[in-house]
């Protein structure tokens, strides 16, 4: 009988300690102003980061070294590339790619080949497309499997051994690599 | 799932006029198999994919595709082709496992 505690005095306790903005001195009113503060932050700082395509100089460890075993020690410079690809695609196992670039295709300067590497898949370097002058443009239209969120990069090659980039980044929520 | 390995299409527009450059779709029927999945039983499935195409025009090459097992399932490419001669357009896939599956289309001008 002696820790019992009468049931008004502790809803009374509770409720002032819901309902007091003075005694606190953190009401309710001022963190959910708080809060909404640091949400408009966090998506202007957001959206600021989609707006600027991703660098290309940007590149983990394991992808440089791919490109290394690849390309030597050439430069990959940005454009000339057009790389379409979703933003969040649902089912990694399908995932559409589209590249295209404005390079010539004539006889002599032609787009030689075009790389396609997923940074965080198991094999890395995906797909590798040798063109001919005959291919009258270069355009390649394929889909891929994605195992996670990455960047996709594509990468061309011209014949005379530049090298022209583009990537973006693919939201993946199943993983189609197993 | 019934798959018949190895069942292609090959897809060129119609009313092709001499210098077009054209689209070009082919799809052909694989599992493309990782080697990193398992089967319900937990034992895993051996890699089985398309790593070589290689697509000629006439009597030249005009395209050679390396691919990894990242290529989708029933793997499918589209890209263009300038279409200056009446020839036969001939795909040719090679799978992991020695596998060679062909289709072709003929490029024919209207006249």
């Amino acid at each position: 009988m002696g820790n019992r505690v009468p049931i008004g005095k502790l809803a009374g306790g509770l409720g002032a300690s819901y309902s007091c903005d003075r005694m606190s001195g953190f009401s309710r009113r001022s963190f959910l102003r708080a809060s909404c503060l640091a949400f408009f932050a966090l998506a202007v700082r957001r959206l600021a980061g989609l707006e600027q395509p991703r660098p290309l100089d940007d590149v983990p460890w394991k992808v440089q070294q791919v490109l290394k075993q690849l390309f030597g020690d050439r430069p990959v410079q940005a454009g000339h590339v057009q790389l379409d690809v979703p933003t969040v695609a649902a089912d990694g196992r399908v995932v559409p790619v589209m590249i295209e670039s404005d390079l010539p295709m004539a006889a002599d300067r032609y787009v030689k080949a075009v790389h396609l590497l997923v940074d965080n898949n198991p094999d890395i370097h995906l797909a590798e497309f040798r063109l001919t002058p005959q291919i009258g443009q270069a355009f390649i239209s394929t889909r891929i499997k994605m195992r996670m969120t990455s960047p996709v990069r594509a990468i061309v090659e011209t014949s005379d051994g530049a090298l022209w980039g583009a990537a973006a980044d693919v939201r993946v929520t199943v993983n189609g690599c197993g | 799932m019934t798959l018949e390995v190895g069942a292609a299409r090959v897809l060129i527009p119609t009313g092709i006029r001499r210098g077009d450059v054209i689209d070009v779709r082919a799809l052909v029927e694989h599992p493309m198999a990782t080697g990193l999945f398992r089967d319900p039983e937990g034992k895993p499935i051996p890699a089985y994919f398309i790593n070589d195409v290689i697509v000629t025009y006439g009597d030249q090459e005009a395209a050679h595709f390396a691919w990894s097992s990242g290529v989708s399932r029933d793997p499918f490419v589209e890209f263009s082709l300038r279409a200056d001669r009446e020839a036969e357009l001939k795909f040719v896939w090679r799978d992991n496992r020695g596998g060679v599956f062909a289709q072709t289309a003929d490029i024919k001008f209207v006249t």
